[in-house]
C-alpha cells in the first residue's frame, strides 16, 4: 500500500509530542527527550525503500521546524539513516537487534542535532569543551535511554498499523 | 541481498543529488518547508495548552466558595488602589504631555500588549526556548520583547500563524544592552545567554562591567534595560547580578552571572510588547529604504 508510509507517520507522531511534553516538563535540567531516530527503525523494517525515506525526511524535518538546527541536517541525516537500514534489514531481524538498531540511530541522531545547533549558534564565544562534554554526555546517554523505553511501545503501534495497512513482512526479515 | 546494496549505492547517490539541490535551492523553499512543517504540529500543542488550561481550571473549580470569595474581595481592594493610582497617572500624562509639546520632543516608541498562554517549553546547551499561542494573526512579529510584569522573558524570534518562538534571556542566542543598579554614571553592560548551562539554575552573563564597578553593600543589583537598541523599553528588570564578579579575560573589564528575575521555566502566561511602528530594521527589510532616505 502506497499510503503506508504517511499512516505510519500519522500514528508516530502522537509519540514525539509525548516526548516534546516530557522535554517540556524536565525542561528546568535543560534535557531534550529525542526519540526521533528510534522511531525510524520499525518502518524501516519492512516498508518500502523509498517510503521509508519519505518517512525518515518527515520525522527529520519535524524535529528541525520548531528548533534552530539548521535547515534539512536532520532530515538529510535521517534519510540516510532509513536507506542503510532498509538496505540491511537483516540487522533487524529480532527484537534484540530492533532495540540495539534503536539506541544506535537514536544517539547518532543526537549527535548530529546537537553539533548542527552548536554550528548555527549566532555568538559562539563563551563555548568550551569543559562546559559542552557533561552536557552531551547527559544527552546522549538520555537518548540512548529514550530509544529503549519507547522502542516497545512505538514499535507495537507502528507494526499494528502497517499490519492493517496489508504491509507484507520483508523477505530478508524472516 | 546483492540487490539491496546496489539499490543503496543509488539510493546514496540520489540522496547526494536532493542534498545539493537543497543547498542550492533558493531560501524560500527551505523556510516554507519549514513553515509547512511548523503548522502541521501547531493543532497539536494548541490542543496541549489548551489542556493544560483545563487541568488548571478544574483544580480551581474543585476550591472551596469561601476561598473564592476572599480571593474576589481581596482583588477588589486592589482595584480600588489601582484605579486611585490610574487617575493619578491620568495628571502625569497629560503633564508629560504639555511639556514634550513645548519641548518638540519625539517620543520613543510605543507599544501595544498581546498577551500570551505559553505552550510548550524547551531547553538544550543551544536553546531555551518556550512556545507561546499567539503569533501573525494577533500583531506578533519577530524581535517583539516578550515581559512578564516589569521582567524581561525575551524575545521573539520566528513567528507563526497561531505561534510564535520565544528565545528566553538565559538562551546562548539572546544578547541586549543593560545598566546596573547603583552604577551612578550609567555606563552600559552587554547581558547575553549562556551556552550549555543545563543542570544548574538557568543564568545568562553580564560582561564589559567596567573594572571599577563594585556591588554597593548589602544589596542585590538589578540589571535594567536600556532602552537603547530600540527593541526594549527601559528600566526593565533583566535579573539581578550575582555577587561574585570575575576579571574578564581582556582585563580591562569584569563580568557576572545575571539570574533571572522569574523562574522562567514555569510561566503560564507573559505579554509580547509589539510596537506600534515598525522598527528601524523592519523598514529597510520591507523595502522602505527610500522613505527613511
Amino acid at each position: 500500500m502506497s499510503w503506508a508510509w504517511l499512516l505510519v507517520l500519522l500514528v508516530t507522531y502522537p509519540w514525539l509530542l509525548l516526548a516534546d511534553m516530557l522535554s517540556d516538563s524536565l525542561a528546568s535540567w535543560g534535557v531534550v527527550i529525542f526519540i526521533t531516530g528510534a522511531v525510524l527503525v520499525v518502518p524501516c523494517r519492512r516498508l518500502k525503500l523509498w517510503q521509508s525515506v519519505l518517512v525518515a525526511g518527515c520525522l527529520g524535518f519535524l524535529f528541525e521546524a520548531r528548533r534552530p538546527i539548521p535547515d534539512g541536517v536532520m532530515a538529510f541525516w535521517m534519510m540516510a539513516a532509513a536507506i542503510f537500514f532498509s538496505t540491511r534489514r537483516e540487522w533487524l531481524r529480532n527484537f534484540p537487534l530492533l532495540l540495539r538498531a534503536a539506541v544506535a540511530c537514536n544517539v547518532l541522531g543526537c549527535l548530529v542535532w546537537y553539533f548542527a545547533a552548536a554550528w548555527a549558534l549566532p555568538y559562539r564565544g563563551t563555548i568550551t569543551w569543559s562546559n559542552v562534554l557533561p552536557e552531551l554526555t547527559l544527552q546522549v546517554f538520555t537518548a540512548a535511554f529514550a530509544g529503549l523505553i519507547f522502542l516497545l511501545p512505538v514499535s507495537y503501534v507502528q507494526e499494528l498499523i502497517m499490519d492493517r495497512a496489508g504491509v507484507p513482512v520483508a523477505k530478508d526479515v524472516v | 541481498m546483492e540487490r539491496n546494496r546496489q539499490g543503496a549505492k543509488a539510493a546514496y547517490v540520489l540522496l547526494t543529488i536532493v542534498m545539493v539541490l537543497w543547498v542550492l535551492s533558493p531560501s524560500v523553499v527551505r523556510r516554507f518547508n519549514r513553515e509547512a512543517f511548523t503548522e502541521f504540529q501547531a493543532p497539536a500543542l494548541h490542543l496541549v495548552g489548551k489542556g493544560r488550561d483545563l487541568a488548571r481550571y478544574w483544580e480551581l473549580k474543585s476550591r472551596n466558595t469561601e476561598d473564592l470569595v476572599a480571593a474576589s474581595r481581596d482583588l477588589a481592594r486592589v482595584n480600588a488602589a489601582l484605579e486611585l493610582k490610574l487617575a493619578m497617572m491620568q495628571d502625569l500624562r497629560d503633564e508629560n504631555k504639555r511639556l514634550r509639546e513645548i519641548a518638540r520632543y519625539t517620543p520613543p516608541n510605543t507599544f501595544y500588549t498581546v498577551v500570551a498562554r505559553v505552550g510548550l517549553r524547551e531547553t538544550s546547551s543551544w536553546w531555551h526556548r518556550i512556545n507561546v499561542r499567539k503569533g501573525l494573526d494577533d500583531g506578533v512579529r519577530p524581535g517583539c520583547p516578550v515581559i512578564f510584569g516589569d521582567r524581561v522573558v525575551g524575545r521573539v524570534t520566528v513567528v507563526h500563524k497561531n505561534s510564535a518562538e520565544v528565545d528566553l534571556i538565559t538562551s546562548p542566542a539572546f544578547r541586549c544592552t543593560a545598566f546596573l543598579e547603583g552604577d551612578d554614571q550609567g555606563r552600559m553592560v552587554v547581558v547575553d545567554g549562556r551556552a550549555a548551562n543545563s543542570l544548574t539554575p538557568p543564568a545568562a552573563r553580564v560582561w564589559n562591567i567596567p573594572y571599577d564597578y563594585s556591588i554597593p553593600a548589602g544589596t542585590v543589583p538589578k540589571v535594567m534595560t536600556t532602552g537603547l537598541g530600540g527593541i526594549y523599553p527601559a528600566h526593565l528588570v533583566l535579573g539581578t547580578l550575582e555577587a561574585n564578579l570575575r576579571n574578564a579575560q581582556d582585563g580591562n573589564f569584569k563580568e557576572g552571572v545575571l539570574r533571572p528575575g522569574r523562574d522562567l521555566f514555569s510561566l503560564q502566561e507573559v505579554t509580547i510588547l509589539v510596537p506600534t511602528k515598525p522598527s528601524r530594521a523592519e523598514d529597510l527589510l520591507s523595502g522602505r529604504y527610500d522613505e527613511l532616505q
